[in-house]
């Protein structure tokens, strides 16, 4: 573990910013952070680099407790560099905005000369260095910010909320930027974003907080497909969310009975993405254990699928399937269709 | 109307030829103004900085306190220096009276309020995000405190600049303390008060239209720095 | 904070470089003596550390040039740095109590007396005296002309429309104007002061209550010279020039906690010498075509 924060408490103006939160971020890996605005995403990453002193808890770097101040404290906290969500750049041209930090660390100017140099050219700002800081875009800012602090070569980078407010052609570029960066340089990444499909696109781990907690952590593809409870399923995208009564590797919902993979016992909630429900005008033979028969009630177009929404027996399920496969069933509202999916699909929590 | 015509034409002559008498006094102006400002300049901005950089009980009220400070009346700290200064005060034996230093440490007390005030807004403009920025890159706090420092220079000059204005045109502190002793505490504005009494109207306006010019300056030069510093 | 503060000194030297300069001093010995007088290299100099002797004084006998005309000289013969504060009676008389001055000179014989019996003054010295005029429009609205002082204060009273231009600043000449009112019959504080509108407390010099006197096209007291250095920006005529009640002493005292009581002393002693007393009753006889004081050392007025 590069960096390990235990029971964080966090307290401003009496409202409860951090509420005991531990997060290890393993070094090497592309963190994200991920929950919505004003959970202390950011105050938790002000934290972990040292900008603010939490009330309570304990971080450790590489393995050492951190020391409250002094010498030791400053060059621990030079191997974190930061980017905040809305960079401010210093007066004056970009190269001596990016110089800085190196300067204040006693680099040497041919030294500095050549990093700047070459991280201009990494982060696509060939030619920039005589720019005035003042006269650059949004998205120009943000590389240079993330020059401004790549350049000290850091242990950790931490980013905050990178790409917003950027159109989403600058915001595609810099997160396969940021990847690419991250996996070049081997840099450890802890990066916050409130948008979970940013998370996805990038993360290998990560961690959705809520309101000063941390509702669940873990790889990205637990995350993603194993939410621990309610929200975690909601804030992941996740529909067809159910309240069931599971007994064994059974679940009742209403008068219907799904079929899962766990075992599971007592009250609940499941959940079925839309994307592993089939339809079907006749009842098909296949294995998978559960299939339904329902009515359709509305469909609706969702991006490049389209939500069918289904009734089956007072419990409304939605499929997502495609415009050919829609095409091919002509199917209306009032239709009946069949309903199939795996039970291994079916995500309890 | 001809009357005030030829005292504004002998006026233009006196500053034109550099009259001695008005331009004697012009020069102790600026002398005793720019010192107090330099003095106060000295004392104010790192206290300013201080109670920037530090979080503090009551640090809102000092703050907000010192703002309202700003345009404290001239005579009041005239009143003030006074009777500090006179033999019978707590400084008096330091015999600062009727002299030029009494003018200053009355100026540096004047003009205290708006070095600490526009100091200590200066650093607020440069935002919390300039300080942050400077540590997350590495920077302790010496090195973040110089920083912000540095980026808000042409804003703490201005500040500097207005407490030279102050300094130069306020006349209550002067005439309390200073006493307007000819050719010793004699200032643009308390010669310019003592001319207007005894109907010395070309050399009183002389001496107006330097100050004028004086204030003129600063405030140019204010504006300046302005727009260059948000450029 | 060590660097803020090394910060601060370095952007100080980058104000001060545009106007912190020392300046080059000025020539200033060909300068011809005019009413605002250039005390040698001092103007460009203010910090220079010489002897100085403070003597604080009425305005009258400021504002008629006459300190200005005399300073030069003390200061030659004793090469010392005079410094002339100009004040009322009241502040003068205050400023040594509290010993920031070293000499005064004022008009106001009950208080040089209290002030010496109080142990604050050495000694009460007359070296000059002139006598007060009421002066006042030449349409002279409340018909003064020819009335005694007394009379004249009466008259105003009675009238109660013209107005009368007071100084109302504790000066000599004040304390002159309220025991007027006092021989006349009147409470200065219950009768006059709440007399009405007609009443105006200026409450500054006797230089500006003559300019504000004329303004408003009002009557006031004042002390002759001062009325003959301003007489060319005035259209007040004097209208009350007879009675005792009218003579006006300028004595100087030595205070008692001077810092340097051999010059002070020097300047008494100056003030009433021979050839000071002649130059005093000479002073402003031929800008004037009169005489403004008339010398009397030794007198007991």
């Amino acid at each position: 573990m590069i960096l390990q924060m235990k029971n964080i408490r966090l307290t401003r103006e009496k409202n409860k910013i951090l509420n005991n939160v531990s997060v290890d971020v393993p070094k090497g890996s592309f963190f994200v952070l991920m929950g919505p605005t004003g959970c202390g995403k950011t105050t938790l990453l002000r934290v972990a680099g040292m900008l603010d002193k939490p009330d309570f808890g304990e971080i450790l770097f590489k393995g050492t407790s951190l020391p409250g101040k002094g010498k030791k404290l400053l060059q621990t906290r030079r191997k974190i560099a930061t980017m905040f969500q809305s960079p401010v750049m210093f007066s004056g041209t970009i190269l001596s905005n990016i110089a800085w930090g190196l300067k204040i660390r006693g680099v040497s100017q041919v030294e500095i000369s050549r990093r700047v140099e070459e991280i201009l050219t990494f982060v696509g700002l060939d030619g920039f260095a005589k720019r005035d800081a003042s006269t650059l875009s949004g998205g120009e800012r943000r590389r240079t910010a993330l020059a401004r602090a790549l350049v000290l070569e850091p242990e950790l980078l931490i980013l905050d909320e990178p790409t917003t407010s950027l159109d989403p052609e600058f915001k595609r570029d810099l997160l396969v930027r940021l990847k690419e960066i991250h996996s070049i340089t081997g840099t450890t990444f802890l990066m916050a974003t409130h948008d979970f499909t940013d998370a996805l696109a990038i993360g290998s781990i990560g961690a959705v907080m809520r309101e000063g907690f941390i509702e669940q952590s873990g790889s990205m593809d637990d995350i993603m497909f194993k939410p621990e409870n309610h929200f975690m399923a909601s804030f992941t995208g996740l529909r067809n969310i159910l309240h069931a009564e599971f007994i064994g590797s059974e679940a009742k919902v209403k008068h219907l009975t799904v079929a899962h993979a766990g075992l599971k016992h007592g009250s609940g909630f499941l959940a079925i993405p839309p994307e592993v429900i089939v339809l079907s005008l006749s009842e098909k033979a296949t294995s998978e254990r559960n299939r339904f028969s329902g009515v359709v009630q509305s469909i609706e177009r969702n991006g490049t699928t389209w939500d069918v929404t289904v009734d089956v027996a007072n419990v409304s399920l939605i499929a997502a399937i495609t415009t050919g496969a829609l095409n091919e069933l002509a199917i209306s509202p009032g239709s009946s269709v069949h309903l199939s999916f795996k039970a291994s699909a079916v995500h309890l929590f | 109307m001809s009357h005030l015509l030829e005292a504004f034409s002998i006026a233009l002559r006196m500053i034109i030829t550099g009259d001695p008498v008005v331009f004697s006094i012009a020069l102790r102006t600026l002398l005793i103004a720019s010192t107090s400002t330099l003095a106060a300049a000295l004392l104010f901005i790192p206290l300013g900085c201080l109670i920037h950089f530090n979080r503090f009980r009551g640090k809102r009220f000092v703050v907000g306190f010192i703002q309202t400070m700003y345009s404290v009346p001239t005579v009041f700290v005239g009143m003030l220096v006074f009777l500090m200064v006179s033999r019978t005060g707590p400084l008096g034996s330091m015999g600062l009276l009727f002299s030029p230093w009494a003018i200053i440490l009355g100026e540096i007390v004047l003009i205290a309020p708006i070095m600490i005030g526009l100091t200590i807004s200066a650093l607020q403009g440069m935002g919390k995000g300039l300080e942050d920025t400077a540590t997350a890159l590495g920077a302790g706090r010496g090195t973040m405190i110089l920083k912000v420092l540095t980026e808000a220079k042409y804003t703490m000059l201005t500040s500097v600049l207005m407490g030279f204005g102050r300094a130069v045109s306020e006349v209550g502190v002067a005439i309390m303390v200073g006493g307007n002793i000819a050719g010793y505490t004699r200032t643009l504005t308390t010669a310019i008060a003592l001319g207007v009494g005894k109907g010395e109207t070309a050399s009183s306006i002389a001496l107006g239209l330097i100050l004028l010019s004086l204030a003129m300056v600063v405030s140019i030069l204010v504006n300046l720095l302005q727009h260059g510093g948000r450029k | 904070m060590k660097k803020s503060l090394a910060v601060s000194l370095f952007l100080l030297a980058f104000v001060l470089a545009g106007c912190g300069e020392e300046p080059q001093p000025v020539e200033t010995a060909e300068v011809e003596a005019s009413a605002e007088e250039v005390s040698g290299s001092v103007a460009v100099e203010p910090m220079a550390r010489v002897e100085r002797l403070r003597v604080a004084t009425t305005t009258s006998l400021y504002d008629t040039g006459l300190w200005g005309y005399l300073e030069p000289m003390f200061e030659e013969q004793y090469d010392v740095e005079l410094d002339v504060l100009y004040a009322g009676t009241g502040k003068a008389i205050d400023w040594g109590r509290r010993g920031d001055v070293d000499v005064i000179t004022v008009h106001s014989r009950t208080r040089e007396e209290l002030f010496v019996s109080e142990g604050y003054g050495v000694e009460r010295v007359p070296f000059a005296f002139n006598y007060f005029l009421i002066v006042g429009p030449a349409a002279d609205p409340a018909g003064l002309a020819d009335l005694s002082p007394q009379d004249a204060f009466t008259a105003l009273m009675d009238n109660g429309e013209a107005i009368f231009v007071s100084r109302g600043d504790d000066s000599g000449t004040h304390g002159k104007e309220k025991s007027i009112w006092a021989s006349a019959g009147f409470d200065y504080d219950t009768d006059v002061r709440t007399a009405g509108a007609w009443y105006v407390e200026g409450g500054s010099g006797m230089g500006p209550t003559l300019v504000m006197a004329n303004e408003m096209q009002g009557y006031t007291l004042t002390d002759i010279g001062t009325y003959l250095a301003y007489q060319g920006d005035l259209e007040l005529v004097p209208v009350v020039d007879q009675g005792d009640a009218l003579l006006n002493v300028y004595s100087v005292l030595q205070v008692e906690t001077s810092r340097n009581p051999e010059l002070s002393r020097a300047l008494v002693e100056f003030l009433i010498s021979a050839e000071v007393q002649q130059l005093i009753g000479d002073y402003g006889v031929e800008v004037y075509g009169m005489q403004l004081f008339t010398p009397c050392a030794g007198e007991d007025i």
